[in-house]
């Protein structure tokens, strides 16, 4: 990375935050319009510059920057949108552009099972105890934020700290010359320094099922107590009685909520 | 410009952005959905080393952080529910004393 692209990064990243800074939601006078700028200069800037500077590396750069782009801004969005459904929405679509990604770096069975586990399952939950939690249209807490200023320099330094240094990465053979297949034909390959025959054309999915069962396969096991755990420590926490501070509101007849309440 | 460069950009800023969220949103439920927004930005972090190692280890490493995010999405949710049970209001600040 040539110093003048760092200093376009850091730049970009500059405009990022003040973005994100005027963007995030706050009680009294919102500066939403000068965000909503501010935070499309910087995505417009990340886009065009990985285009200039990938596009002609390899085919994909294209692609590439198009879903860097949607994640980032729909990742925006998750965190300064004032409602709590739009914020889960809108990380649908940072899981569907990142596994879009993944699929561009050929991790074609990750990218499936990102969408299959957050899409299909973590959201969904999410979306119920919102549903469950949510009381009026727009809650007095979702209107205002903490130290937004603080948050955004620690969120920002951290990431201006770790892109101002991704170029310095250490010389191995260089990724763009080797074709999907080649590219999980040495990976598996590499699998068989027991000395196992391994077959010699060997899809993403065998392979990293090969990795997992073979090299990673404690971890798996691990992996899996952990789940049980989790399992049994929800089921423990949602059957604990406790005591609620507050007062009970008189269940309404299932009718009613529609027509005269607000539904949500 | 590497292109597994341009991936580690995109994924610090995922989890820049995550860390915002996290520490300056005052709804539990929004702050978890920004851990999540991380767990993405390291997801992609993950496969791009893998990239420029050649090898399937941090896809391995990104099967295992689809785990550990479920487990934490289960239990933090769990634990939102419970607390807002008790007080009647997904504020973080409504918790924000200790020991009582």
């Amino acid at each position: 990375m040539t110093p003048a692209t760092a200093a376009m990064v850091y730049l970009l990243i500059t405009l990022g935050a003040v973005g994100t800074f005027l963007l995030l939601p706050r009680s009294g006078k919102r500066m939403a319009g000068a965000g909503a700028v501010f935070g499309t200069l910087g995505l417009l800037g990340l886009f065009l510059l990985l285009l200039i500077e990938i596009a002609d590396i390899e085919e994909t750069g294209i692609y590439f920057a198009v879903f860097a782009t949607i994640a980032i801004a729909s990742a925006a969005r998750v965190v300064t949108h004032s409602k709590p459904v739009y914020s889960a929405l809108y990380f649908v679509g940072v899981v569907l552009a990142v596994s879009a990604m993944l699929v561009l770096l050929h991790a074609e069975f990750l990218a499936i099972a990102l969408i299959i586990i957050y899409a299909g399952a973590i959201l969904v939950t999410y979306v119920f105890v919102i549903m469950l939690a949510q009381k009026g249209p727009s809650a007095i807490y979702d209107q205002s934020s903490r130290e937004p200023a603080l948050a955004v320099l620690a969120g920002f330094l951290l990431a201006a700290a770790v892109a101002g240094h991704a170029g310095n990465l250490p010389d191995r053979p260089r990724a763009e010359e080797m074709t999907a297949l080649a590219f999980v034909n040495q990976a598996s390959a590499q699998l068989d320094s027991a000395g196992n025959q391994a077959e010699p054309q060997m899809g993403n999915t065998e392979a990293i099922g090969w990795s997992v069962m073979t090299k990673y396969v404690v971890a798996l096991e691990l992996a899996g107590l952990l789940l049980l755990i989790a399992m049994v420590g929800a089921i423990a926490l949602s059957r604990k009685q406790v005591p609620s501070e507050v007062a009970q509101e008189p269940r309404r007849p299932v009718g009613e909520v529609g027509r005269t309440a607000e539904p949500f | 410009m590497d292109i597994v460069t341009g991936y580690i950009i995109v994924g610090a800023i995922l989890f820049g952005l995550g860390l915002v969220g996290f520490l300056s949103r005052r709804n539990m439920i929004v702050m978890f959905l920004s851990t999540e927004v991380m767990f993405q930005g390291v997801v992609v972090n993950a496969v791009a080393f893998a990239r420029l190692h050649q090898n399937l280890d941090g896809q391995a490493y990104g099967l295992f952080l689809l785990a550990i995010a479920a487990v934490e999405a289960g239990l933090a949710l769990g634990l939102v529910v419970l607390l807002y049970r008790v007080r009647g209001t997904l504020d973080a600040n409504a918790w924000s004393v200790m020991g009582e």
